[in-house]
This record gives C-alpha cells, sequence and structure tokens, in this order.
C-alpha cells in the first residue's frame, strides 16, 4: 500500500468519525476528536519552537560565533551558557544536537542581549507548571496583556472607529443612490448605537429608536446566519468531495469500505450503549 | 385542508438525522452527477473590484500574498488561491507569500507546487514563500516595519540575503499589493489595522463566508478594496479568470469552486425549504395550542 493510499484511508477513516456524531455522541468520534486536539497542539508547538524560538531568539542570542567576530572573556562566558544548555537538550550528551548548533545559530551578526527579556518572561510562563514558582506566569501574561492592548488601541482607534465614523457621514454632493444608502448607513449606525445605551430607560421616542436599532440588527444577525450556513455547506462539499475521490478503485474503495466498517460499528455498539442506558434508566 | 395541516405539523417534529441526510443527499447528487445540476456564474460587483484591482497591477508589481488558513477552510479558500496566482503568475507578477497560521505552510506549498509548474515560474526569481511565524498581530506589524527581523530565511532555509526577489525588500511599503486569503484571526481584519491603513497599501481579501459580514464596512470604505466571499467568491473569480486568459488565448480547466457551486446551490434551497417549513410548522403548531387554551 502507497503512501498516498494509506493517507487516503486516514483521511476517510477520521471524516467518517467526525461524521458519526451525526448520529450519536460514539467513541469514533471521540478518538478523532482528541486525535485532533493532540496532533494540532503537537504541530502547533513544533512549529512555534522551529520557526520563532530557535531562530529568532536563540539566533539572536547566541548568533554563529563566525558572524560575530572575535569575542573577549565576556562573550566566551556568554557562550559557555549556549554549551549547558546544548549539553541539557542534548539529554546530557547522549543526542545529536540539533536545537544549540556547533559555534552559535546563523542568521544573525551581533549578540542582541535585549532579547533575554522575553526569554525571562517564557521561562515564567513554563514555570506555571511548578505550583510553587507558578505566581512568576502572571508578570509574562501582564506584560502580553499590557502590550496587545497598547497595540491594538491605536490600530483599533484608527481602523475601526475614526475611519469607519468618517465613512458613515452622509455625501449629499453625489447621486441619489449614494445619499439614500449613506442615511440607511447613518440611521442603522445611530439606532444601533442607541439600542446599546443602557444610561437611560428605552421608553418613547428613545425606545422607538431602540426598536428600530434592533431591526438593523437582526437584518446583520441575519446575514451572518446566511454566511454561517453558506460557510458550513462549503466546508460539507470540500469533505464530501474529498469522500467521493476517495472512493474508486485507485484508493482500494477506501469510502464505501470504511463506512460499512463505521455503520456496522456504530449499529453494534449503539444495541449495546442502549441496552447500557435502558439499565441507567431502570 | 387538514391533512395537509397534520402533514406540516408532522414536518416539524422531523428527526434531526432526516434533516442532516436530506442536506447531504443534496450535496452529493450535484456531485455525482454534476452535468445535471449546471448552473451559470455571474461575478458580482466586489469580486470584479478584486480581479481589476490585480489586473491593473503592471509586470514587475510585487505582491504579498498572507496565506490565514487551513485544511479546515480549504473548500473556500483554496480555490481562491489557485485563481488569484494564477491571475498574477500570467501577469509576471511577483509574489511574496507569508504564514500567519501554522497550517497555512501547507497550503502555500500545495499552491505552488500545482499553479508555479503551469505557467513555469521558479521560487526566488517569480514566488518566494517565507512561511509561518508565530505571533499574529506582531507578525504583521513586524513585516509592516521590518521584515527582517523576524524572517532570515524562507521556507525552504534559504537567506534571505541570497534570494534576488528579496533584494530591497524591507517592509510593507516596498510591497504594490497586499492581498490576505484569511479564514479568521489573525486575518484580513489585522492587515488592515496594523499594516495597510497607517502605511496606505492597497489591500484585498477573500475569505471564508462567516467572515463576510465582519469584513464588508471595511471594503465599503475602501479600506478593503473588493472581497472574495467564500466560495461563491472564488467560483465568480476563477471565472473572471478564465475569460482573462482564455482572452490571452491560454486554455485552463473550470475550477474547483466553479465545479462545488452547484452542491452549494441544491443545499441552499433544500435549507431554504426546510426553513420556510419549520416555520409554517411552528406557526401551526401554535395556532393549535391557542385554540386548545380557548
Amino acid at each position: 500500500m502507497s503512501a498516498e493510499i494509506f493517507g487516503s484511508w486516514i483521511v476517510v477513516f477520521l471524516t467518517l468519525c467526525i461524521f458519526s456524531y451525526l448520529f450519536d455522541d460514539n467513541p469514533f468520534y471521540k478518538a478523532a476528536e482528541h486525535i485532533f486536539i493532540g496532533v494540532s497542539a503537537g504541530y502547533w508547538a513544533v512549529i512555534a519552537f522551529w520557526q520563532q524560538i530557535q531562530p529568532n531568539l536563540f539566533g539572536r542570542l547566541w548568533p554563529k560565533l563566525e558572524d560575530v567576530g572575535e569575542g573577549s572573556v565576556l562573550q566566551s562566558a556568554w557562550y559557555s551558557i549556549y554549551k549547558v544548555l546544548n549539553f541539557i537538550s542534548t539529554g546530557f550528551g547522549i543526542l545529536d544536537r540539533s536545537i544549540f548548533p556547533e559555534g552559535g545559530i546563523k542568521g544573525y551578526d551581533e549578540i542582541r542581549l535585549m532579547y533575554l527579556i522575553p526569554f525571562i518572561l517564557g521561562t515564567f510562563m513554563l514555570l506555571r507548571l511548578v505550583p510553587k514558582v507558578g505566581w512568576l506566569a502572571r508578570w509574562a501574561i501582564a506584560y502580553i496583556v499590557g502590550m496587545t492592548a497598547g497595540l491594538r488601541f491605536y490600530s483599533f482607534l484608527n481602523s475601526d472607529i475614526l475611519i469607519q465614523i468618517k465613512a458613515s457621514t452622509i455625501d449629499f454632493s453625489s447621486d441619489w443612490g449614494t445619499i439614500i444608502n449613506g442615511l440607511i448607513v447613518f440611521i442603522g449606525t445611530m439606532t444601533g448605537l442607541i439600542y446599546f445605551f443602557f444610561s437611560k430607560e428605552h421608553k418613547g421616542s428613545f425606545g422607538t429608536l431602540s426598536k428600530i436599532g434592533i431591526y438593523f440588527l437582526m437584518i446583520k444577525f441575519g446575514a451572518s446566519f446566511g454566511f454561517a450556513v453558506m460557510g458550513r455547506i462549503s466546508l460539507l462539499i470540500g469533505r464530501i468531495n474529498q469522500l467521493k475521490d476517495y472512493s474508486t478503485a485507485e484508493f482500494n474503495y477506501a469510502t464505501p469500505i470504511i463506512s460499512i466498517f463505521i455503520i456496522i460499528c456504530l449499529a453494534i455498539w449503539s444495541f449495546m450503549d442502549g441496552g447500557n442506558k435502558n439499565e441507567s434508566t431502570a | 385542508m387538514e391533512t395537509l395541516k397534520n402533514i406540516f405539523i408532522k414536518l416539524g417534529s422531523m428527526d434531526r438525522r432526516i434533516i442532516f441526510l436530506l442536506v447531504g443527499l443534496s450535496v452529493l447528487f450535484p456531485l455525482l452527477k454534476p452535468d445535471w445540476f449546471t448552473l451559470p456564474i455571474r461575478p458580482k460587483q466586489h469580486s470584479q473590484i478584486v480581479f481589476d484591482e490585480i489586473n491593473k497591477l503592471e509586470a514587475g508589481s510585487k505582491v504579498l500574498l498572507s496565506f490565514e488558513y487551513g485544511p479546515s477552510t480549504k473548500p473556500e479558500i483554496h480555490p481562491m488561491t489557485i485563481a488569484l496566482l494564477r491571475h498574477m503568475f500570467v501577469k509576471d507578477i511577483k509574489v511574496y507569500a507569508v504564514a500567519l497560521w501554522p497550517d497555512g505552510n501547507f497550503m502555500s506549498m500545495i499552491a505552488f507546487d500545482e499553479v508555479a509548474v503551469e505557467y513555469n515560474k521558479k521560487i526566488g526569481i517569480d514566488y518566494v514563500n517565507l512561511g509561518y511565524k508565530p505571533g499574529g498581530e506582531a507578525v504583521i506589524k513586524g513585516i509592516a516595519s521590518d521584515i527582517r527581523t523576524l524572517y532570515t530565511v524562507d521556507l525552504n532555509g534559504t537567506s534571505l540575503d541570497e534570494i534576488p526577489m528579496m533584494q530591497n525588500m524591507n517592509n510593507v511599503e516596498d510591497f504594490d499589493f497586499v492581498f490576505s486569503l484569511s479564514a479568521g484571526t489573525p486575518g484580513s481584519k489585522e492587515w488592515v489595522q496594523y499594516a495597510t491603513d497607517p502605511k496606505g497599501i492597497a489591500m484585498s481579501t477573500g475569505c471564508t463566508s462567516i467572515q463576510v459580514t465582519d469584513i464588508v464596512p471595511y471594503v465599503e470604505n475602501g479600506q478593503i478594496r473588493g472581497i472574495l466571499a467564500g466560495m461563491p467568491g472564488a467560483a465568480e473569480y476563477e471565472e473572471l479568470v478564465k475569460t482573462e486568459l482564455t482572452s490571452r488565448g491560454l486554455v485552463i480547466k473550470s475550477g474547483e469552486a466553479t465545479s462545488m457551486m452547484s452542491a452549494q446551490s441544491m443545499a441552499h434551497v433544500v435549507i431554504v425549504l426546510l426553513i420556510i417549513f419549520g416555520n409554517i410548522s411552528y406557526y401551526l403548531t401554535r395556532n393549535n395550542k391557542r385554540k386548545g387554551r380557548k
């Protein structure tokens, strides 16, 4: 069996495992769900390490010695830490070196000690696993929250507030179509905002405007729901299309064989589980 | 009349699994028998804007293509990627790919492997794939200010200094256009907020259907130039690219999204009918309950 056929059987099996949830929550679905979470987490961790931490953090702290040039005693001392880290990462010299290559990491031409700060904060995050010093993780989290809030503030203010306010003004010098469109946007924005203004009771004319706001919000939710349905159907089409492709002789009839297998197993499981349910009810 | 009412009331308590089956069959039949369900595809305004924006770029223009999707949203976004790459490669536009999602790497590699061969495009000369960097908004911010602080090598491990296309490419301002292939966060919204709005770079997006209502405000006021909205957007773009390539004497087969649109339309018909029947059933059941109370 070639790798492609083997891969197709796994694809079909996992897809049908997930689809089996439509029948009922069952062991096939649970297994596929757990595999998905485990594989995703593992893949993400490996990618994050090799694409970011190793080249961009360790690479900046310990660049290739030949790129950095002749160094002082301090530099030698600094690179002795690198050697210690390498010793630990290779399981005390048992494994081949990969994270910390001989003579430093290629990519940068100067040691940037500033990057010790993210290194330390990153280490603090991991200390969450040690209950006694777990509180140190809060420092790293505080930095992330503060930095993200600051970073997002200006961008959000500019792109989502100022430019959007500018766009909701009505250009009375343009054609009728644009003016009417602008008026609808303006009324929708104002009444929508009124609906979310809770410092005044929604009564009288204020209540009427708030009600108009609800209708605009309903239209938005309706459009979102429509698009969500469309998106989910697109994904279903993608899966069914792939199942169809893998149902041919080229892939050893992966789809029909695995479908029959899962259906038989679900029928047995349902019969057995049904018995269990009856027992528990009794 | 009473029998009809009873049928509708019974429809309201239909087992959900029958609904799943109906939707599944409505998707399956058009895929098995595409000739029976052929529907025309007419590009809408937003897709046309995206096409025109790419079409007016000159040969040698530099486009930053950001992959923010994975296998889970491949059916919606990937056909756009293929059509877009065909369009850009036929116009000799230089493509710079980055990924904000880890599985975006796979998507970009699959897309380049398929389309670069068709147009005889070489990595490092016609396109470059910088790959994934974790960090989301921070990566976009980094690309906006200095690419080289984030990327030292491309996805194949080639140093950026050794890639001819990367000469004089330092930040987002060195690109003529940004295109975000987005399935969520970080995605198109973040590109607008952290890169294209502050730096004044033209940008378009191809996104999943579920994101459309969130992205449209940016499109309506010109922060994003056009939008390819889900699978229909992809099919429309495929149609526009096909027409363009045919006018250049090139022959391409129909795109993946185009072939799946009949299934999409049939599923929509079934869902709309189910919603209508569901509402009629609800209305009749409620009326019966009220009468019962009286």
